[in-house]
């Protein structure tokens, strides 16, 4: 970022003046403002969004211009007005959903977010069967991001999907449900069992906390969150390790 | 080719480039060059010596046209599928080939010694329609033309290649 990070601005966002420093994305000032902007491909986790689904475009009114732009990834440079829900962003919006919602009809948050635009499909598109996956990316950006890099967008076109290398069970997936619990759409799915968890193709056993018996996750991925940690035994969850170290401590300070 | 002998060329080529991500595109060309298409053991060979993902690798492959996974024919034929050639009867090629190799586009024939490709404007417009084998260009192509053609790459791999 430049040197002028720190130059605070107003803007006014459907009306409402907003302070904001210059850089700062429209979302992020919205959101902190308290104004809705609608999104599916991005996600707090990340600093770097996808930009991928367009469904949070809004208005920018700068210098007698008006536009439209992304608002996750759109930094305020400048004084502006800006317009998240003016009859021309519903219009787009409708539009963009309509193309999501043909792609992916079987996602089940997308057909809430249809009712909460109150939009409508647009009829002519053709729909694809039992598809869920919009093709944002965020799961394949979670699970590299976390060093697995078990998942990748594979094939182009028509044909792109996210899967594992050669679609077998992958050897770098430790089943932690990152790209599941991440996806806008929900559409990767797993199948618990009281001690096993299948994802990717790939079956995992699950791990319980040798203390209180919580689940804790998957072997692998309790093993990969503890291996910079160093993996103590018995395997103790986060509450239990807490208690045995406040114990520890009270018997260690008990005298003083 | 044996095992060893293909395990011992896939190191080759890795190893002919710096430990570098951006070299990952060129090594993968030199696969598809050297055995006709990426194996899977050149994806893992690769990532383990770039430090990347497989599936960032196994992205790439199945991303551009030009890398395959699975191997491809001894004979590359390509169809140009561009409008002028489309409008001159590509189809009719294609037809055609189908009825000599029982191959469509995109497949290879049983005996790996064709495969064929539907590929957009070649730029030859006027010479639509045009079919290209191994790189070679056979233009104004008439249907009855084209089973000569596959006959003389049929055979002369069988004189030279047979036993390679
Ligand atoms: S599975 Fe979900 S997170 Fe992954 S690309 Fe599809 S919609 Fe996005
Ligand atoms: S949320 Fe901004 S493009 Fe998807």
């Amino acid at each position: 970022m430049s040197e002028n990070v720190n130059k605070t601005l107003t803007v006014t966002i459907d009306g409402i003046e907003c302070i904001c420093e210059k850089g700062e994305y429209i979302f992020d000032v919205a959101k902190r403002n308290g104004i809705y902007i609608p999104t599916l491909c991005r996600h707090d986790a990340f600093d770097n969004h996808r930009a991928c689904c367009r469904i949070c475009i809004v208005e920018l009114k700068q210098r007698g211009r008006t536009k439209i732009v992304t608002s996750c990834v759109y930094p305020i440079d400048g004084e502006c007005e800006i317009f998240t829900q003016s009859d021309k962003i519903r219009e787009e919006r409708a539009v963009l959903y309509a193309l999501l919602a043909h792609r992916a009809p079987d996602a089940p948050g997308l057909g809430q977010m249809g009712t909460a635009l109150n939009v409508n499909g647009v009829d002519r598109l053709v729909t694809i069967d039992n598809e869920k996956c919009i093709l944002c990316g965020l799961c394949v950006q979670a699970c590299s991001s976390l060093g697995t890099g078990a998942i990748s967008t594979v094939n182009r076109g028509v044909d792109k999907k996210v899967s594992t290398p050669f679609d077998k069970p992958s050897v770098f997936c430790v089943g932690c449900l990152s790209c599941a619990n991440v996806c806008p759409t929900n559409a990767i799915e797993y199948v618990e069992t009281e001690t096993t968890r299948t994802i990717w193709n790939r079956e995992f056993e699950l791990q319980f906390c040798d203390e209180c018996g919580t689940l804790m996750g998957t072997r692998e991925s309790v093993a990969f969150a503890a291996a910079d940690v160093e993996l103590e035994s018995p395997i103790v969850c986060d509450e239990c390790r807490k208690k045995k170290l406040a114990n520890e401590m009270m018997i260690t300070y008990r005298f003083v | 080719m044996t095992d060893s002998e293909q395990i011992s060329k896939i190191t080759e080529i890795i190893e002919a480039y710096p430990k570098d991500q951006r070299f990952a595109l060129a090594a993968m060309q030199d696969m598809q060059h050297a055995f006709n298409y990426i194996p899977e053991e050149g994806i893992a060979a690769l990532s383990e010596y770039l430090a990347c993902a497989q599936s960032q690798l196994y992205s790439m492959a199945t991303f551009y046209k030009a890398l395959s996974l699975t191997p491809k024919g001894e004979h590359i034929i390509k169809i140009c599928n561009g409008t002028a050639c489309h409008l001159r009867g590509s189809m009719n090629l294609v037809t055609e080939l189908k009825r000599d190799l029982g191959i469509e586009p995109g497949e290879t024939s049983e005996d790996g010694k064709f495969s064929i490709e539907l590929v957009n404007c070649l730029g030859s417009c006027a010479l639509a329609p045009v079919m290209l084998v191994d790189g070679v260009y056979h233009n104004k192509l008439r249907v009855d033309q084209v089973p000569g053609i596959i006959e003389k790459y049929a055979n002369a791999g069988a004189e030279g290649g047979e036993q390679a």
